[in-house]
């Protein structure tokens, strides 16, 4: 008889794979009307497992043959997605309501979405990488065509399956490779193996990260692999496009970023440079390209493709300091957007959602707290002192700087110019603007989100010292 | 050259030999089966079954024979002519060689390989293409229908018998179908998985379009399904085929829960009877049983036999499966 | 070894042929059956290579059940595949240009690792010795322990797809009258039998 492997790492992601089961099993004898009672018991399943993320082992341990690592980066990552996760779930209740949509699978699949995207962070070998992304991507893609009956909802799904599946491909083909000439998937083993290489990596690993790269690009929407993200987070259910833009771009951050520093931190100058354009096409192209926009949800795509961009840089840094302020800079992300995408939820007259920009106009006369913690989020968005924001942007500008980035600083500080136009234009169409018809009024736990987030926001520079040394822990875990 | 001869043309020949040894008389079981169903179902209804040609009717088969042989193959104008005629001979060859791996008695089998059950289900899986090129090539609704109706049935049964195959040769260690009747010494694994032992046997019943699952061929609603367009002798091929299969089916259920070649009883008079002898005489238990449910038992409405597959039989089949391995790990009896 | 070699090439060549029919046929009736029959090569060359268990397995999925659900697909569909091949040609030249693209990759993969051959050192070897175990008892023995996390999370995969499948497609039409067993069975006879008195001559 074989030993069992040590769980004890991995009980988080066992805790959520279990309840997922059940919960589907609940939900299957109960029927549709169980949905609101599944959906707050999964926002309960995912405290718990934060609970034991947080009292767990952080100090790399390995397991089931070292396929799966809990470290320092992990601990930090699962906790950002979980959070993610839970506060989309709480988001979602009312529009599921409002649009007939209560099935009970919906969360359920953000469940095994999360479970999903814990896999991602916490891989440390090519095969249990790509497993985890799977899981998350096929649940996304399930999720982004949850309303069946809507034609954009399922163009989206289907968009974004066949793109994700040509993606998955690529990645796995650049895998594949890897694999074949370091003779192993393991993260360790391919590191060990590449700086066991006299003259450079060969070329058939080089060949092997540029496709693992492209793959791992579209998975976080950066240009040229961001075509799917408009379309999808526009055709989507609007609650899931803000799962998709929180949660999954989190995971996939993280996972992008344990491949490139883990197994190929040896050719960091190698893959640096491709890195360097990806963050400056995907700020220039996110920078202009929503301004033309008039549907909010496109534009909120077009400004992640951005901010992706910004965070990339971090990544091109290569240096502790990069990686910290990549880590920062999604932590403050995830509370931006989660809270500008509860507001953006909360744009519905009656019980239907409006989705244009001009929907915002004269908000501030009409609902002038929603008003204000709008301006909050895109303030910071835009990156204006002293809110969150600027922090973010503030952190991976420094660490490129230091590590000789300058023409990408330069380019990333334009482009936050041009980008802070879109988002000022729309405080511009809440204050200054004529009233348009007044929103309803948002339930008691989107209030709740908004008002968190939006204090977060405005006073996170009153204590960033606990998040910065946190992040610096969590990204000192992959240097060692 | 008398290289040549010593390892290509002798062995060649050998194989070629044990190869007719087990379909000869596979053939005249088949044909005899005919009889052996008709007179038995005869005596359940009180009737007297073919009498006319032969003792007793014993030569009636040969006259259906020939019958066969004679008449003219007809093939329908509107037909898709190559696959019309590959579909009754891949049903006749698939049921022909799925004995390959069947053993007699011990060490009596024309290939002992190591993953005999393994090859036994994949061969039962071929089978269902049989039906469904005959009922589309024929370009007929009846058959259309009907092959419709048997490929969902024989998929959906096919998973329940794969999971009871599996529970098995947890049991047993070895997906070798000698092994497998070698374990069942002590006891015959009929008693300890009665479950699965009953499972198995509907899904045979299914799997071989029997009554009463029939619903392929239902001739009071398909005519004869898939076969309606069938004559002749690509009618026979398609007919003995079928009936191969059912005493395949009725082999494994020996070999998997009755023991093989295995007596009851290890001890004097049963010992004295050779193993090929108690394998046969199983089979033709098992037959007559087939027999006594078509002369019993209405026919199955369909969304009744899918609840079955899917609802019933499946998850007890599955249950089984963790209970048997719980069992297993639990008593310290892995194989 | 001479029957190995025959039977090499006599499976390849089946292989090869009915997998280029499968693209060929203009029939897709014959496309999916041509494509049983090169998995069913497939699994021939499998046997040749000694992996027993694996040749099975493909015959049972992809022939038993896979092929058979696409063939009915194929067959009730009604699906005019001669016009939708027509825009085939068009999308020649990016196929192409694909393929090649790949087979330039191949290529240099191939040559490097024939200029330097200390990465085929690297390679992995096959970690049960196949000539001890059955292949069968190795599949498993890797499978259930060294590789339970892909397995078990492969399994969880699986099941996400079967959600999906359902969520995007299952739908409860209205009015259709199905057979419920259990209230069947718990119907009373006071449910199902009313018992009047009729007056005689009255009629009801």
């Amino acid at each position: 008889m074989a030993e069992l492997p040590n769980l004890i790492p991995a009980i988080p992601e066992l805790l959520l794979a279990a309840s997922a089961l059940v919960l589907l099993l609940f939900g299957a004898f109960r029927g549709d009307t169980s949905t609101r009672t599944i959906s707050w018991a999964t926002v309960g399943v995912m405290a718990l497992a934060a609970v034991f993320i947080i009292s767990g082992p952080s100090d790399g341990v390995q397991t089931f043959a070292g396929m799966f690592v809990a470290d320092g980066f992990g601990v930090f990552m699962k906790l950002l997605i979980l959070l993610g996760s839970g506060l989309t779930i709480i988001l979602s209740l009312g529009y599921l309501r409002d649009h007939g949509m209560e099935r009970f699978e919906y969360p359920i699949l953000i469940l095994l979405a999360t479970l999903g995207m814990m896999m991602m962070v916490a891989a440390a070998d090519l095969i249990s990488l790509y497993v985890g992304l799977e899981l998350q991507s096929l649940s996304l893609y399930v999720l982004a065509s949850f309303r069946r009956d809507s034609e954009r909802s399922t163009e989206a799904g289907l968009k974004y399956f066949v793109l994700g599946a040509l993606a998955s491909g690529i990645l796995l083909y650049g895998a594949s490779l890897v694999y074949g000439f370091t003779g192993s998937t393991n993260f360790d083993a391919i590191a060990a193996n590449i700086a066991a290489q006299e003259h450079g990596a060969s070329v058939g690993v080089l060949f092997g990260l540029a496709f693992l790269t492209a793959g791992l690009a579209f998975k976080v929407a950066a240009v040229p692999f961001h075509m799917w993200t408009p379309d999808v987070y526009e055709g989507a259910p609007t609650p899931v496009t803000a799962f998709f833009s929180v949660a999954p771009k989190i995971a996939a951050f993280a996972l992008f970023v344990r491949v490139m520093m883990g197994p190929f931190g040896g050719l960091a100058a190698d893959w640096s440079q491709i890195i360097v354009v990806l963050s400056a096409t995907s700020m220039v192209l996110g920078a202009f390209a929503a301004i033309g926009q008039r549907n909010i949800k496109r534009m909120m795509a077009y400004s992640s493709i951005g901010l992706i961009g910004f965070a990339l840089m971090g990544l091109a840094a290569a240096t502790p300091e990069g990686i910290q302020g990549l880590i920062l800079y999604m932590t403050l992300y995830l509370a931006m957007n989660i809270g500008a995408w509860a507001i953006i939820l909360n744009m519905r007259r009656g019980s239907s959602l409006v989705e244009n920009i001009d929907d915002l106009s004269g908000l501030a006369k009409n609902q002038p707290m929603m008003a204000a913690a709008m301006a909050i989020f895109m303030f910071s968005l835009a990156g204006i002192p002293p809110l969150a924001g600027f922090f973010a942007k503030f952190y991976v500008l420094l660490a490129a700087l230091d590590a000789g980035l300058y023409t990408l600083a330069v380019i990333g500080v334009l482009s936050a110019v041009v980008g802070s136009f879109y988002y000022l234009r729309i405080i511009k169409l809440m204050y200054f603007d004529e009233p348009a018809e007044k929103f309803t009024a948002p339930t008691r736990e989107v209030g709740l989100i908004i008002t968190a987030a939006a204090v977060f926001t405005l006073l996170f520079f009153l204590f960033p010292a606990p998040f910065v040394a946190e992040a610096e822990l969590a990204a000192n875990a992959l240097f060692r | 050259m008398a290289d040549l001869w010593a390892n290509y043309i002798v062995p060649g020949l050998w194989i070629l030999l044990q190869v007719l040894v087990v379909v000869v008389p596979l053939l005249i079981a088949v044909a005899y089966f005919t009889w052996f169903e008709r007179k038995v179902m005869a005596a359940m209804h009180l009737r007297m079954g073919p009498n006319v040609v032969g003792p007793w009717g014993l030569l009636q088969p040969f006259a259906d024979a020939v019958k066969m042989f004679v008449k003219e193959t007809i093939l329908p104008t509107s037909a898709n002519k190559i696959v019309f005629l590959i579909a009754p001979v891949l049903t006749f060859v698939l049921a022909l060689v799925a004995w390959a791996v069947i053993p007699f008695g011990e060490g009596l089998v024309v290939s002992d390989i190591n993953v005999g059950i393994l090859y036994l289900f994949a061969i039962s899986s071929l089978g269902v293409y049989g039906i469904i090129m005959a009922g589309w090539a024929s370009n007929s609704r009846y058959a259309f229908l009907g092959a419709l109706r048997s490929a969902a049935q024989m998929v959906s049964y096919e998973v329940s018998i794969g999971f009871v195959m599996i529970t098995v040769l947890m049991v047993v260690g070895s997906l070798n179908l000698s092994d497998i009747v070698m374990a069942q010494q002590k006891v015959w694994f009929v008693i300890p998985l009665l479950p699965m032992a009953v499972v198995f046997f509907i899904s045979a019943l299914a799997e071989t379009n029997r009554v009463p699952f029939d619903l392929p061929e239902a001739e009071s609603e398909l005519v004869a399904g898939y076969q309606v367009e069938y004559s002749a002798m690509t009618f026979g091929l398609l007919f003995m085929g079928e009936n191969a299969n059912l005493i395949l089916m009725s082999g494994l259920t020996v070999i998997l829960f009755l023991g093989g070649w295995l007596p009851p009883l290890d001890i004097a008079p049963f010992t004295w009877i050779p193993g090929p002898i108690w394998f046969l005489s199983k089979i033709v238990v098992m037959l007559f049983v087939f027999i006594w449910i078509r002369a019993t038992f209405p026919r199955y409405r369909y969304d009744q036999l899918m609840r079955l597959g899917w609802k019933v039989f499946l998850p007890l089949s599955m249950f089984w499966v963790v209970l048997t391995g719980g069992v297993l790990i639990a008593f310290d009896l892995v194989p | 070894m001479i029957i190995q070699t025959i039977a090499f090439y006599v499976f390849a060549a089946f292989v090869v042929g009915s997998a280029f029919m499968v693209i060929s046929a203009r029939n897709p009736v014959h496309s999916v059956l041509f494509l049983i029959l090169a998995f069913f090569n497939s699994a021939g060359l499998f046997v040749l290579l000694g992996a027993e268990f694996l040749a099975m397995i493909l015959v049972i999925v992809y022939v038993g059940a896979v092929a058979v659900l696409f063939l009915f697909v194929v067959m009730m569909l009604d699906i005019n595949f001669v016009r939708l091949r027509e825009g085939f040609l068009q999308y020649l030249p990016i196929g192409a240009s694909v393929g090649l693209l790949l087979l330039v990759e191949m290529i240099l993969v191939v040559g490097v690792l024939a200029t330097s051959p200390d990465t085929v050192a690297v390679a992995a070897a096959p970690t049960p010795d196949i000539t001890v175990v059955s292949n069968t008892e190795a599949l498993g023995a890797l499978l259930y322990t060294k590789y339970v996390y892909l397995f078990q999370s492969a399994g969880l995969i699986l099941l996400v797809a079967m959600i999906g499948a359902i969520v995007l497609a299952h739908r409860v039409r209205p009015g259709v009258r199905k057979q419920s067993i259990s209230a069947q069975v718990s119907r009373t006879r006071a449910e199902g039998v009313e018992l009047k008195k009729v007056k005689t001559g009255d009629g009801i």
